[in-house]
């Protein structure tokens, strides 16, 4: 569902890590747009850079040089209180680990991000139980974190990235550690979001699985983009 | 869900770690709580001693009388003195001081002789009920004598004992009687111990051929009157004499009440809450580290740096309110019981500060500042201790915390 609207714009983009005694080269040129409503992903061994740029478009991290434009702000004029602001209301992050914070319960954990939004009670308690029904995660609200399988981990970690209607869901590995049904059930709920919601994703993986439900795939090679190829399959 | 729920839950993820803490801080405010009351105790004791022993709250001398204590130099209108007292409801006795010699079979010692009232200065002092041995004098106690006990001791004189008393009257004659003793005091203070003999101020002026020469007015308001007003008071209507409170007569006393108690109890309050301070830093230090990796996940989803420095400060700010709750349940408790009953020190001999010696039991006074104050201390210790690990998590870089490893 490409609109041709333009989210993310990336120019030049380098990254490299100094320790201090070999400067590490993780991105050496990186030139990609991303559109309204893409369901993407970068492919690519280890070590090609995959997590640096999705930690750099999600305002994690910041470029070496470069520039990213992400919806008409340019990220070198922002404070790191305003890049904040941005992923707090424009960026949505599904992680590898699930990382859900374990003193909360599953909504309060999908719930966190709309309190840092200073969304009322009221309108936070429909959001969250709206997409929990969507997201058929009802009946798992008051649960704790290690009190869910991995797979609904992983559900409760997408509906945190998507409760607050992100522009750009960042999707870093996130079958890593769920079998392969699970990881297929994870992929047709995060595509229904896609298309009933425009959200756009920009997954980060090794895994098949990811690809053959993408409809951009952006392969990495030694922190450059070796090709972007577009999946007839799925547009 | 609120931030303090957050911070609540977070508190009991690692249970042992906070009773641990929790316990520390507990007990540093219950001793400071039982250590304060305990000082100010002892400081009001010494006080009220002071005062109401025999000193008075403010004592009216003839000019320079305190600096040469001659039997000329009286008060000469004491008239105006116990109007003023009698109309502020103050209690006033007068005194008269003279030296000589006293004797008992083949001992013998210098002796500074008082002649007072018995009736006023068991209304309004209690020296006079501070009797070791026998009793004190009355009205109708002619030639009898009550004596400091170490100058009984000297004299090895018991109750019933014949004294035979040398004296240069006020005319210049030699004036000697015979006095039998009556009582012998228990401890009061020092000098008084050493050469107390009190008469009735009928037989002082005999013995001393004096016309009821008053060296001393002691004026004791029984607190209903700060040493000041009373001074203020006095100062303002009477003239050439001198009127001197409590504190001037007893500087050492003066000193221990407003120095000494000051500075112990800051240096406690500062050992016990700095004490505190950094067990609350190092378990919020080490809660930090364990958390890296959220708090990266709480910056990387739009938590701002001040979010989770409140986060971080209101669970060390909650950890401490239990403990100040815990603590001042047992503070208070132990406090209270050592108000009531006291805490026995006569196996360490005589108590005495600075001359005055204070009752061998030694109590606490408790007061809602002393239960406060250390409340107050220990929050105000753990908010600031707990800026240091929450400016950790603050200025965590997310990108480098989500992938932290403990």
């Amino acid at each position: 569902m490409n609109t041709n609207n333009e989210i993310v714009s990336l120019t030049n983009i380098i990254k490299n890590y100094d320790n201090g005694k070999v400067i590490t080269k993780a991105l050496q040129g990186i030139d990609l747009k991303i559109y309204q409503g893409d369901f993407s992903v970068m492919m690519g061994p280890s070590g090609c850079g995959k997590s640096t740029l999705l930690n750099i478009i999600g305002a994690l991290d910041r470029a070496t040089s470069g520039s990213v434009i992400f919806n008409g702000k340019d990220f070198n004029s922002l404070t790191n209180k305003e890049l904040s602001i941005i992923r707090r209301n424009q960026i949505g992050f599904v992680f590898q680990n699930y990382n859900l914070l374990p003193v909360l319960t599953a909504y309060e954990n999908a719930e966190y991000v709309l309190m840092l939004q200073n969304i009322p009670l009221s309108q936070r308690k429909e959001k969250v139980m709206n997409l929990f029904k969507e997201m058929e995660l009802e009946g798992l609200e008051n649960r704790l974190p290690r009190e869910l399988s991995g797979g609904q981990q992983q559900r409760v970690a997408i509906a945190r990235a998507v409760v607050t209607n992100p522009l750009l869901v960042l999707a870093d590995e996130i079958t890593a550690n769920v079998d392969s049904k699970t990881a297929q059930s994870l992929l047709m709920l995060m595509e229904k979001l896609n298309k009933n919601n425009n959200i756009t994703f920009l997954f980060s993986t090794h895994d098949p699985i990811v690809k053959k439900f993408a409809r951009k795939v952006i392969l990495l090679k030694d922190g450059r983009i070796d090709k972007e190829e577009l999946s007839s399959e799925n547009i | 869900m609120k931030t303090i729920e957050v911070s609540w839950r977070n508190l009991w993820r690692n249970r042992t770690r906070t009773y641990v803490t929790i316990s520390a801080v507990a007990l540093c405010i219950g001793i400071l709580i039982i250590f304060q009351s305990m000082i100010v105790g002892l400081i009001d004791k010494a006080v009220f001693t002071t005062t109401n022993l025999v000193v008075g709250e403010v004592q009216i001398h003839a000019d320079d009388y305190l600096n040469d204590r001659s039997l000329y130099k009286y008060l000469k209108n004491t008239e105006k003195i116990k109007s003023i007292a009698k109309k502020n409801n103050i209690g006033l006795v007068e005194r008269s001081y003279g030296f000589g010699l006293i004797s008992s079979g083949t001992k013998s010692a210098g002796t500074q002789f008082w002649g007072v009232n018995p009736e006023s200065e068991l209304m309004h002092f209690d020296f006079a009920k501070h009797i070791d041995q026998g009793t004190f004098l009355s009205s109708s106690s002619s030639n009898k004598i009550v004596l400091g006990n170490k100058l009984a001791l000297s004299l090895a004189a018991e109750v019933g004992t014949e004294l035979v008393v040398f004296v240069q009257g006020a005319d210049g004659s030699l004036g000697n009687e015979l006095f039998y003793v009556s009582g012998i005091l228990k401890n009061v203070a020092d000098n008084i111990d050493r050469s107390a003999a009190i008469m009735l101020i009928n037989d002082f002026n005999i013995l001393f051929s004096a016309n009821n020469m008053i060296h001393e007015i002691a004026l004791n308001s029984k607190g209903n009157f700060e040493a000041e007003e009373i001074q203020n008071l006095m100062s303002a209507e009477i003239k050439n004499v001198e009127i001197d409170t409590w504190k001037q007569l007893m500087p050492t006393i003066s000193l221990m009440t407003e120095k000494m108690s000051v500075f112990m109890r800051t240096l406690f309050s500062l050992i016990f809450t700095i004490a505190a301070g950094l067990g609350v830093m190092n378990t919020m230090i080490m809660s930090t580290y364990d958390r890296m990796r959220e708090f990266g996940i709480i910056r990387a989803i739009g938590a701002t740096p001040w979010r989770i420095i409140r986060q971080v400060s209101l669970e060390a700010i909650i950890l401490t309110f239990i403990a100040s709750i815990i603590g001042t349940i047992v503070g208070l408790s132990v406090a209270l019981y050592f108000q009531k009953y006291g805490f026995d020190v006569t196996g360490q001999g005589n108590l005495s500060i600075g001359g005055v010696v204070m009752d061998p039991i030694w109590k606490s006074s408790v007061s809602l500042g002393i239960v406060l104050l250390p409340i107050a201390l220990m929050m105000l210790i753990s908010t600031i201790s707990s800026l240091y690990p929450a400016s950790i998590a603050a200025r965590i870089k997310p990108v480098e915390a989500i992938h932290y490893k403990k």
